[in-house]
C-alpha cells in the first residue's frame, strides 16, 4: 500500500511539474532566483519516471494476483528488566519481569526469556503465567516453536504436566504428548559479552529485531542509542542498496520492520575521506525501493533512487535514478546533474529480451549568463547536453552442444542513441543520432578433467571460452571484437589452488574507405616525448595476457591470493602514451583491460578476519618500474562487516 | 582409625543416593523443574548447597542455574547443589525419568517419528559440524579480475560476507563449516548487490536453499548463468557516477589527436 500511495503522489507530482516546467522555460530561463523551484519540479519529473515504471506497475501485478503474498511472521513484543542480544549467536536473552506478547494474542510472563532468532523459537521459564482470551494458565515453562506453530507448556495445577498446543489453539491442549528433546533448552551464552542491552524489543519472526532505547559497548564505553534494528530476513530485497563502495562503512540501522529499514552510514573512502550517508529501504518479496543520499555531509551529493519489481515469473523491471548536486548544506546548488536508467526484462522459453533506456541531463539548472555557477576561481560550468539511449537486446539461454562438453549462447540487439549536441564527428558530419545493431555469441568449455580423473587433488581442469561480436553503426563503420580465454587449474589440497590462463583479445574498428580519416597515422608528442611506434596503429588492437593466480586459504579466517600477469599488447603500452583507466572510490581500476596496460603486474590480496564480524582486506599491485610506476598509487583497504 | 573403618563399612552398606546434574527451569510449589521439562517433587526438608563448596548457600533455585539433584529412594529430591557454571555430567537422566511427576500419561508424538529414507538416504540433523564445499561455475563473460562472493541470510545479505577463491577462469570455491540442521539461503554476487546473480532467463532469482544434514563433507555445485550488471545492451548506471555520453569508439583512452592542419 505504501508503494501505491507513493506512486500516486509521484504521478501527481509529475503531471504538475510538466505543465509548470513548460511555462518556466519560456520566461525564466537563466534567472537564478527561480532556479530552485524549477529544479524541484524537474526533480519530481525525473523521479516520477523511475518510480512510475518501477512501482506503479508492480502494484498492478499485485492487484492481478500474479505473485504469491509475502510470508509474514509473528510479531513478538518483549519487555524485561534486562535484555541482552548476542550477535554472534543471534540469541536474545532477558531476565527480570519478563513480559511477552505474542502475535496470536497471548501474554506470557515469567522470570527469564531466551530466543534463538535463527531457530525461530523462544522460551519463557520460571513462574510462568499465560494469559489468553479464554483464561489464565500457570506453569513452569512455555516454549513457542514459531516456525512450526507448536507451543509446548509445562503447566502446574495440582501437579506438573506437559501440554502441547497446535496452531495457537489454547482451548484444546494435547495433554501428555511427547515433546522434542531440546524444547526447554537455554541458549548457551556463558562467557560471551552481549552486543547490546535494552529493556524492550519487537521481534519479527524470521526477519528482524528492533530494540527500544539501548546501550552498546563502543570502545569499552556503554553508549546509549535511541533504538537499534537488526535484520536477518530471508528476503534479499531488503538488502538492495544504492550506495557506492567504500573502504569502511559503519551502519547504524535506526529503525525498521519486515518491510523497511532506515539507516545512517558513517563511511570512509580514499576520495571523499570521512562522511555520512542516509539510506531508506522498502521491500517485499517481489519489489524494492531504496532511496539514499551519499555523501550527505559533503557538497558533492548523490541522491539515488533504486526500484525493482518482478511483475511475473517472466517479466521484471528495474530503475535507477541518480541526481548529483554540488551544494553546501542544502543551499542553492552550483551544479545539478541527473541520470536515469530503466531496464525491462522479458523471459521466453529459451531466450530473454532486455530493453534499457537511459537518459542524462548534465545540468538541470538554468543557463547562467557567465556560463558557470560559483566563483570564477572554481567555476561549476553549465553543460547543456542531455543525451538519451535506448537499447533492445535478445540473448539465448545457455545451451549445451549435443553431447559435447561445449556450451553456447547467442545474442542480437539494436540501439538508438541521441544527443542534440552531437555524439560523433566523422567526415565533416556531426552525428546527433547513432543507430547501432550487433550480433554475437559465446562458446565455452566449462571444465574438462585431465590427468588423474578420480583424484580431485591430482587432476587438472581445462576450460576455454571464445566470444565474438560484430557491431554496426549508422556512422559508416563497424567494430569486431573477439576474446579467447583458456585456463588450466589445479586444486592441490583444501588450502591451495592455482591456475594459469592465456587470453587474446582482438578489437578492430573498421571504417573501410574512411579508415585513414578515422585513424590517421601520426606520431603523438606528449610532454615533449614522441611515440613513433603509435603511428602503426590503424584502429585494430590485440591484447595478449598470460596470468598465473594462486590462492592459499589455511582456514576460513585467512586468505592470501596472488595474481601475476604479463601483457603483450599492440599498440605497445609505452609509459605516458595512453590515459590511465578510471578508478572507483576504493582506488580499484574500473576497466578490466585497456590500451596501455603495463607489461608486467603482480597483485597481492590478503583477507583476514580481525573480529568475529569484521574482515580486513588489503590489496596492492606492483608494476615493475613501468615508466615511473612501481606500486599502485595506494593500498586498497576495505573493512567488511 | 577404627572409627574411620567403621564409617566406611557402614557407608558401603547404605544404598548410593541417585544423583544427576541438570539445568533448572523453575522451582515452585514443591517441585523443581529441569530443562528436560520434567518436574520432580522436592522434600520439605530440602537442603540447598553450593555445588563447589558443599556448604549451604543463600542462593535460591532459579531458571538457568546449574544444579546437582539428589534423590531419595522414593524419587523425592532431597538436596540441590547450585552452580552458576556448568557442572560436569553426573548420573543418568533416564534413571530419574521414572520420578518425574505428570498428571497425564505420556503418549507418542507422530511429528517426532524418525524421517523416512529417501532413495536409501535418511537425513539426520543432530547439529554435527559438517564441512560444506561450495563450488560455483560463473558465466563465461565474467572478467578474469572479478571476485565472487556468497551472500547469505545469515550475514544479513551482506554482498561481501563470504569471498570465494578462484579455481580457474570459470570456477570459484569456498569451504564453510556448518552445523547439520542449518537452513541456509544464499546467492552469489561480485561484491555488490548490483552485481548479484540472475537466473538462466535473465530474471532476478529467489535465494538458493541448503539444508545441511549429517555428513563428514558435503559438496555443493551451482551454476550462475547471469550477473545483474552484465548487460550486453549498453552501459549500466553505477551509484555516484554520472555516465558519459554514448561513445561508439572501442578505444576510450587513445592519446590526444593531432591538431588540425593549418589553413
Amino acid at each position: 500500500m505504501a508503494f501505491l500511495a507513493l506512486a500516486r503522489r509521484r504521478l501527481v507530482a509529475r503531471n504538475d511539474s510538466e505543465a509548470s516546467a513548460r511555462e518556466d522555460f519560456s520566461t525564466l530561463e537563466g534567472t537564478r532566483a527561480f532556479v530552485l523551484p524549477r529544479l524541484i519540479r524537474r526533480l519530481c519529473h525525473t523521479a516520477a519516471l523511475a518510480v512510475v515504471f518501477g512501482v506503479a506497475l508492480s502494484s498492478t501485478a499485485q492487484a492481478a494476483g500474479a505473485l504469491a503474498p509475502p510470508q509474514v511472521g509473528q510479531i513478538i513484543h518483549l519487555h524485561a528488566k534486562h535484555i541482552a542480544f548476542y550477535y554472534n549467536r543471534f540469541v536474545l536473552t532477558a531476565q527480570g519481569n519478563v513480559r511477552v506478547q505474542t502475535g496470536d494474542g497471548a501474554t506470557v510472563t515469567g522470570q527469564v526469556f531466551t530466543m534463538d532468532l535463527k531457530l525461530d523459537r523462544f522460551l519463557v521459564a520460571g513462574h510462568v503465567t499465560v494469559t489468553w482470551k479464554g483464561g489464565v494458565l500457570h506453569g513452569a515453562a512455555f516454549s513457542d516453536f514459531l516456525a512450526f506453530h507448536r507451543i509446548y507448556f509445562v503447566p502446574l495445577t495440582t501437579e506438573p504436566d506437559r501440554w502441547t498446543y497446535k496452531n495457537g489453539d489454547f482451548a484444546h491442549p494435547l495433554k501428555g504428548r511427547q515433546m522434542p528433546g531440546d524444547t526447554f533448552d537455554f541458549a548457551h551464552t556463558e562467557g560471551q559479552r552481549p552486543f547490546l542491552t535494552s529493556s524492550s524489543a519487537v521481534i519479527g519472526a524470521d526477519s528482524y529485531v528492533r530494540f527500544g532505547p539501548s546501550r552498546m559497548p563502543i570502545f569499552g564505553v556503554q553508549t546509549p542509542l535511541p533504538s537499534f534494528y537488526i535484520g536477518f530476513s530471508s528476503n534479499p530485497n531488503l538488502s538492495q542498496n544504492s550506495l557506492a563502495g567504500s573502504n569502511a562503512d559503519i551502519t547504524y540501522n535506526i529503525t525498521g520492520n519486515a518491510y523497511s529499514t532506515t539507516a545512517v552510514h558513517l563511511r570512509y573512502d580514499t576520495q571523499n575521506k570521512f562522511y555520512y550517508s542516509f539510506e531508506q529501504h522498502l521491500a517485499d518479496a517481489n519489489k524494492y525501493l531504496v532511496f539514499s543520499v551519499n555523501p550527505l555531509s559533503l557538497p558533492s551529493k548523490y541522491w539515488n533512487l533504486v526500484t525493482g519489481a518482478a511483475l511475473s515469473s517472466r517479466f521484471q523491471i528495474h530503475t535507477f535514478s541518480q541526481l548529483h548536486t554540488y551544494q553546501y548544506g542544502f543551499s542553492q546548488p552550483l551544479e545539478v546533474q541527473q541520470a536515469s536508467y530503466i531496464n525491462l526484462t522479458q523471459a521466453f522459453a529459451e531466450s530473454a529480451v532486455q530493453a534499457n533506456f537511459q537518459f542524462v541531463n548534465y545540468s538541470l539548472l538554468g543557463q547562467p549568463a557567465s556560463g558557470f555557477y560559483g566563483p570564477s576561481t572554481s567555476p561549476h560550468y553549465w553543460i547543456p547536453n542531455h543525451p538519451s539511449s535506448l537499447q533492445l537486446g535478445a540473448t539465448t539461454f545457455d545451451h549445451k552442444i549435443g553431447r559435447s562438453p561445449f556450451h553456447y549462447t547467442l545474442n542480437y540487439g539494436i540501439g538508438f542513441n541521441h544527443s542534440s549536441y552531437g555524439l560523433q564527428n566523422f567526415g565533416g558530419v556531426n552525428y546527433t543520432t547513432i543507430w547501432n545493431h550487433y550480433v554475437g555469441g559465446t562458446i565455452y568449455l566449462p571444465s574438462l578433467k585431465i590427468g588423474e580423473r578420480y583424484n580431485p587433488y591430482k587432476a587438472y581442469y581445462l576450460n576455454t571460452t571464445f566470444s565474438a561480436q560484430r557491431q554496426w553503426f549508422s556512422v559508416p563503420h563497424h567494430v569486431d571484437s573477439t576474446d579467447l580465454l583458456t585456463s588450466v587449474s589445479r586444486i592441490f589440497n583444501q588450502r591451495l589452488s592455482a591456475y594459469v590462463s592465456y587470453e587474446v583479445q582482438n578489437t578492430g574498428d573498421y571504417y573501410n574507405a574512411g579508415q585513414q580519416v578515422a585513424y590517421s597515422p601520426y606520431v603523438p608528442i606528449i610532454g615533449g616525448v614522441s611515440y613513433p611506434g603509435y603511428a602503426a596503429f590503424k584502429g585494430v588492437a590485440t591484447l595478449h595476457t598470460l596470468s598465473l593466480g594462486a590462492t592459499w586459504s589455511p582456514n576460513p579466517n585467512f586468505t592470501l591470493s596472488v595474481l601475476a600477469r604479463k601483457h603483450t599488447d599492440f599498440p605497445n603500452p609505452e609509459p605516458g602514451l595512453f590515459g590511465l583507466p578510471p578508478t572507483n572510490v576504493l582506488g580499484q581500476s574500473l576497466g578490466m583491460s585497456y590500451l596501455g596496460q603495463p607489461p608486467y603486474d603482480i597483485t597481492g590480496d590478503v583477507r583476514v578476519r580481525v573480529l568475529p564480524h569484521l574482515v580486513l582486506d588489503v590489496q596492492r599491485t606492483y608494476f615493475f618500474n613501468f615508466g615511473t610506476l612501481r606500486w599502485s598509487p595506494q593500498f586498497v583497504v576495505q573493512l567488511i562487516p | 582409625m577404627i572409627g574411620a573403618l567403621l564409617a566406611c563399612a557402614l557407608g558401603a552398606g547404605a544404598p548410593t543416593p541417585l544423583r544427576i546434574t541438570a539445568r533448572l527451569l523453575d522451582f515452585q510449589q514443591g517441585f523443581v523443574f529441569t530443562t528436560s521439562g520434567d518436574g520432580f517433587r522436592v522434600s520439605p526438608h530440602l537442603r540447598i548447597l553450593d555445588a563447589k563448596t558443599g556448604k549451604p548457600t543463600a542462593e535460591q533455585p532459579a531458571p538457568r542455574l546449574y544444579a546437582r539433584l539428589t534423590f531419595d529412594p522414593k524419587g523425592v529430591v532431597t538436596e540441590l547443589d547450585l552452580s552458576r557454571t556448568k557442572l560436569p555430567p553426573e548420573g543418568n537422566p533416564a534413571e530419574v525419568q521414572q520420578f518425574a511427576v505428570a498428571l497425564s500419561p505420556s503418549y507418542p508424538n507422530p511429528e517426532l517419528a524418525p524421517p523416512k529414507a529417501v532413495n536409501g538416504f535418511t537425513p539426520v540433523y543432530t547439529g554435527k559440524k559438517v564441512l560444506v564445499v561450495f563450488t560455483v561455475r560463473v558465466p563465461p563473460t565474467t572478467p578474469l579480475t572479478a571476485t565472487v562472493y556468497m551472500t547469505t541470510d545469515q550475514s544479513g545479505w551482506n554482498p561481501q560476507a563470504i569471498p570465494m577463491n578462484r579455481v580457474d577462469a570459470l570456477h570459484f570455491q569456498v569451504s564453510r563449516v556448518l552445523r547439520s540442521g542449518t537452513k541456509l539461503r544464499y546467492l552469489y554476487d561480485r561484491g555488490s548487490i548490483q552485481s548479484i546473480e540472475y537466473g538462466r532467463n535473465g530474471m532476478q532469482r529467489p535465494p538458493r536453499r541448503l539444508l545441511v544434514s549429517n555428513a563428514d563433507v558435503r559438496a555443493v555445485r551451482n551454476v550462475v548463468y547471469n550477473w545483474a550488471d552484465s548487460s550486453p545492451t549498453g552501459q549500466l548506471l553505477q551509484p555516484n557516477a554520472i555516465p558519459t555520453p554514448y561513445n561508439p569508439a572501442p578505444f576510450p583512452n587513445l592519446p590526444p589527436s593531432p591538431p588540425p592542419p593549418p589553413r
